[in-house]
């Protein structure tokens, strides 16, 4: 075997020097009989150093009290009076899809419910949006695939997921013995696929619903996206309908002109309910300024960058349909919550904020709790809509002319 | 240990290069659980609508006194915003996250390369071999001797040799260079750094039985099975495992946003990395 050196480096000396060693560390060669040190030594010295003893306060329960909640300890009257008001909201009046309560995650945001483990409670929150599923089996987009972007992020996952049938066979039974209601996301290049998926979804157990994404490219049209032509999402939206009785979503795209038209369509076709938005188009570049930074060269921004677009949309569309509209974009807090039901939202999806907060969405049913319970409420139906325009007959063409 | 939140005090921040730290946190719940080559998903301050969190190696972790510290580099706003935390700060913490590096329980000799930063990434792991009675020899490449990691904070026991980009410390050149010096020494090889590095080092591993004449005759053990790609059987078994970083959102494996390219698809990093069997990459996929 080869001699062996140890190399002394200047930063040790420096290192020694502030330390208040008079010497740095010896250069040593690796004895033929060693002894062992004490095992796994952290950078010794450090520990010792501090002054003062650590506080130790462990548990998530520490971490939770960082952003701590309205009601974090209620009284036992307050504790009564909470659980007397009833936060569940029927999302698909027609055909049953109770939830619990109105906050909901984002599908492609928290994969199919279990990856985030005993971190969050699952069984409290208002519904789960899984990841986007298609017919066959997708591997999804070139790395890097997600950035940070000021207020928010990029992402061009490429709808990477194991095809429906695996879905089903792996994640079904998990989900049957779930009270949360799961919402399969389904995505496709043809109204074919979407029929398709939504036919292997019909009657299985743990499925409650289904969220059309229809932000895809849709083969048969060229690769326009069934989300920004009316005639499309009417077509993709009414084939499933059929095919399916399953509570029906449809999610809209901001990526488009005006989202009215769409929207009405898609109320026609037979949606039980709209959820918006989907992320909206964009781009970053490269630390070297030499190409796109994401491998798939476009990726779509969430996070609260986007909320704005996200109410003005919701409150758009409130105003021209009635099935229930869940808000979707940007939301980090109770007030965004309120935002969105005051724009007509029944309910919402987070979605990035989760990465940062895991916890948020069960903490943000407790917080709207305690906020009916502040006003006086024993549901929170009286916070959707305020902040509409009153509608006298014919719906309002209020908002577009904000429109650049 | 499962991963969890966790809140974890600033016991001790220092410099010990230019722009790069190591932080010391009390965080018994990290200490305990967590085995080299896993991570920590770090939460910024919100006010500075950072809206994701920070993943980094767990550089060490001791069990005894519940401290486990970060070695960094400040790179942009997160890790800026990290050097600003104060001794007394808690800081949010999910981990411990990833699968660790497996070591063949029949391996003597570890060699570990790290490229820069990618000390953090084995760091751990000199302590774990040390503590098994194993011998190890870090190799460490930097550009310059103002940027190598002092050897006063490696265990005495590890043999360290440096390679510079410049010359100014150690060999001369890149430390993949010193590889095949100790590669009919060594029983496995454990690396981090930056990607064009381990690319480097999978095709230095795939050309080792050759270069040292091993005949591929059957297997020692298993009786012929093998082990699918990716378990941890199969990991221990290979010469090679790196550690790879991706740009992350949820680091627990729900967004599907940190893949790299495997030989059978796409891996997430955070969940069946960042220690990868050299084999698992597509490294034709790495530039
Ligand atoms: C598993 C893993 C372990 C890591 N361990 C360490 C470590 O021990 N020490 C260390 O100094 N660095 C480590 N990194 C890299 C570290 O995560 C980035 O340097 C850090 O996120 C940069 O944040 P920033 O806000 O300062 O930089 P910015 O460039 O402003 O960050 C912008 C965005 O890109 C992401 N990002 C930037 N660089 C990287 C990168 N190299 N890898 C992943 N995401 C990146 C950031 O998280 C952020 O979302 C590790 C990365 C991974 C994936
Ligand atoms: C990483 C990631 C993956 C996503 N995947 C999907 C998807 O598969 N299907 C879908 O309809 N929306 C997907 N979305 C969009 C979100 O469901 C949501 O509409 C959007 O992120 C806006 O909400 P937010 O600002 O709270 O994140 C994804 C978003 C992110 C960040
Ligand atoms: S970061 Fe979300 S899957 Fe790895």
């Amino acid at each position: 075997m080869k001699a062996r050196k140890k190399v002394v480096t200047a930063a040790d000396v420096r290192l020694a020097k502030a330390t208040g060693q008079s010497k740095p560390a010896k250069a040593k060669r690796t004895p033929t009989v060693r002894t062992i040190k004490s095992a796994i030594v952290p950078v010794d010295r450090s520990a010792r150093s501090f002054s003062g003893r650590p506080r130790v306060e462990t548990g998530s329960a520490a971490v939770a009290d960082l952003g701590a909640p309205l009601a974090a300890r209620p009284t036992l009257v307050e504790r009564e009076a909470l659980d007397r008001i009833d936060l569940s909201i029927e999302l698909a009046p027609q055909r049953g899809l109770r939830l619990p309560n109105p906050i909901m995650v984002a599908s492609g945001t928290f994969g199919y419910g279990v990856e985030y483990g005993e971190v969050v409670d699952v069984q409290r929150l208002g519904a789960i949006c899984c990841k986007g599923t298609t017919l066959r089996p997708r591997a999804g987009n070139p790395p890097p695939r997600v950035t940070e972007t000021p207020g928010g992020m990029l992402n061009s996952i490429g709808l990477q997921n194991p095809g429906v049938d695996a879905v089903i066979e792996k994640y079904g039974p998990v989900w049957q013995g779930w009270k949360v209601p799961v919402i399969v996301n389904v995505a496709g290049e043809s109204i074919e696929d979407y029929v398709e998926v939504a036919r292997r979804l019909d009657g299985v157990p743990g499925v409650a619903g289904i969220e059309l994404n229809i932000s895809c490219p849709n083969v048969g049209k060229g690769g326009l996206q069934f989300a920004i032509d009316r005639d499309a999402a009417r077509a993709v939206t009414a084939a499933v309908r059929r095919a399916t009785d399953l509570p029906l979503l449809v999610k809209l795209s901001p990526n488009v002109a005006d989202v009215r038209p769409i929207a009405k369509a898609i109320e026609e076709a037979g949606a039980d309910a709209i959820t918006a938005i989907n992320t909206l188009s964009g781009l970053a570049v490269s630390a070297d300024r030499t190409r796109a930074f994401l491998g798939n060269t476009y990726g779509g921004l969430s996070g609260p960058a986007i909320k704005p677009v996200a109410l003005r949309i919701v409150y758009e569309v409130a105003q021209v349909v009635s099935i229930p509209i869940v808000g979707i974009g940007g939301v980090t807090s109770l007030a965004d919550v309120l935002d969105f039901m005051a724009c007509g939202a029944v309910a919402v999806q987070v979605g990035t904020a989760i990465f940062a907060d895991p916890e948020l969405p069960v903490r943000l049913g407790d917080e709207l709790r305690a906020e009916c319970l502040r006003r006086g409420l024993s549901s929170c139906a009286p916070l959707v809509g305020t902040a509409l325009p009153k509608r006298t007959g014919a719906p309002s063409a209020k908002g577009a002319e904000y429109r650049p | 240990m499962t991963m969890r939140l966790v809140s974890a005090e600033l016991v001790e921040s220092r410099q010990i290069l230019p722009g790069q730290w190591i932080q010391s946190f009390h965080a018994p719940e990290l200490a305990t659980g967590s085995r080299a080559g896993q991570f920590v998903h770090v939460r910024t301050g919100d006010y500075s609508g950072l809206v994701l969190r920070r993943p980094f190696s767990i550089n060490t972790a001791d069990l005894v006194t519940g401290i486990v510290t970060l070695h960094f580099r400040t790179v942009g706003r997160g890790t800026e915003w990290l050097t600003r935390a104060r001794e007394g700060d808690r800081l949010d913490m999910l981990g411990p996250l990833g699968r660790p590096f497996e070591v063949d329980p029949r391996s003597r000799h570890l060699l570990l390369i790290a490229g820069g930063l990618g000390m953090a990434g084995i760091r751990m792991l000199a302590d774990e071999a040390v503590h098994d009675d194993r011998q190890v020899v870090v190799l460490f490449g930097a550009q310059s001797a103002s940027h190598v990691y002092p050897s006063s904070l490696l265990p005495d026991e590890v043999e360290y040799v440096v390679a510079t980009d410049d010359g100014s410390l150690g060999h001369h050149g890149f430390v993949t260079e010193l590889v095949t010096e100790y590669e009919a020494w060594a029983d496995q090889a454990f690396a981090c750094g930056p990607h064009p590095m381990l690319k480097r080092l999978a095709a230095l591993a795939a050309g080792r039985r050759d270069r040292l004449g091993v005949a591929k005759l059957g297997r020692k053990r298993g009786g012929g099975k093998v082990d699918p790609l990716g378990s941890t059987a199969a990991r221990r078994k290979a010469f090679l495992q790196v550690s790879m970083e991706q740009t992350m959102g949820c680091a627990v494996g729900a967004c599907l946003g940190c893949t790299v390219i495997g030989v059978d698809g796409p891996l997430r990093v955070c969940r069946e990395g960042p220690v990868f069997a050299a084999e698992e990459i597509a490294w034709e996929s790495i530039a």
